[in-house]
């Protein structure tokens, strides 16, 4: 019981971060909102976890909270330099090459 | 005793989850994206943090709260991080925030204008960016000094300052 009303807490967090990520002006406050909505999925597996009896949900929640993290610096990077995978100064690599 | 825990861990979740519902509400009203970022933080430290502890005092002492710690705590580090990275991205984008003018109108406001020094500071990425790679340039660079000892790391860093100074007096 106690599990489900925090569960229905975090739900309406959860949508009011998907109204957030859908009206943002900017990309960077669609990037916040995403990654409360990741906060908000790791939250949800932990407590639907306990409600159900079922403690692997965490172990699938800290597999989350890693993806969470790398997700955003990665998504930052591609906003900055347009590319993932690029050098951060294409000049500075010719001179030094 | 059961009962306590009960009373205890009920008590937590209802507030992480009013917490947690603080940060939403905030994140959708509030003006800019430096006080969304602010009000999310809410519910990313206090709202997790209570929701961990109430499902931390039903577990009792096992593996499952091992884990419900780990979660939290890399939660609560990397949301810093991600936090930082994301004001400094914005800031260096040019995203204006939203102050109060000496009239008590919100403004769309250039930091730049306020804090003089802060253009030095947005410039200070690209510096720090050399930073963080120079490791990586050290291999870079022994590997040529196998035919010229010495010189190449030189190279390296003249070549490496250029676009940080650029980046300073614009």
């Amino acid at each position: 019981m106690m599990f489900a009303v925090a569960i229905l807490a975090v739900l309406a967090a959860l949508a009011l971060a998907v109204v957030r990520a859908l009206a943002g002006p900017t990309a960077f406050d669609r990037l916040l909102a995403v990654n409360s909505i990741g906060t908000s999925a790791i939250m949800l597996l932990a407590l639907f976890g306990f409600l159900t009896d079922r403690p692997e949900f965490l172990d699938i929640g800290i597999t989350y909270v890693l993806l969470n993290m790398i997700g955003t610096l990665a998504v930052l990077k591609f906003f900055r330099y347009g590319a993932l995978g690029h050098a951060q100064d294409p000049e500075r690599d010719e001179a030094l090459r | 005793m059961e009962a306590a825990l009960d009373i205890l861990s009920w008590a937590a979740l209802v507030l992480g989850g009013i917490f947690y519902l603080i940060g939403a509400v905030g994140l959708n009203r509030m003006p800019d994206l430096f006080t969304r970022m602010h009000a999310v933080s809410v519910s990313d430290t206090l709202g997790v943090g209570l929701l961990i502890l109430g499902m931390g005092l039903q577990a009792g002492a096992s593996l499952i709260t091992v884990k419900l710690v780990i979660i939290v705590l890399v939660l609560w580090t990397t949301g810093a991080v991600a936090s930082h990275a994301l004001a400094r991205a914005a800031l260096h984008d040019g995203e204006k925030p939203v102050l109060i003018d000496n009239a008590g109108n919100l403004v769309e406001t250039d930091c730049v204008e306020i804090f003089p020094e802060l253009a030095v500071r947005l410039a200070a990425p690209l510096t720090s960016e050399v930073v963080e790679e120079a490791p990586s340039e050290v291999p870079l660079g022994s590997e040529e000094s196998l035919e010229e000892p010495g010189e190449p790391d030189r190279e390296a860093n003249r070549d490496a300052r250029p676009p940080a100074e650029n980046g300073g007096e614009t």
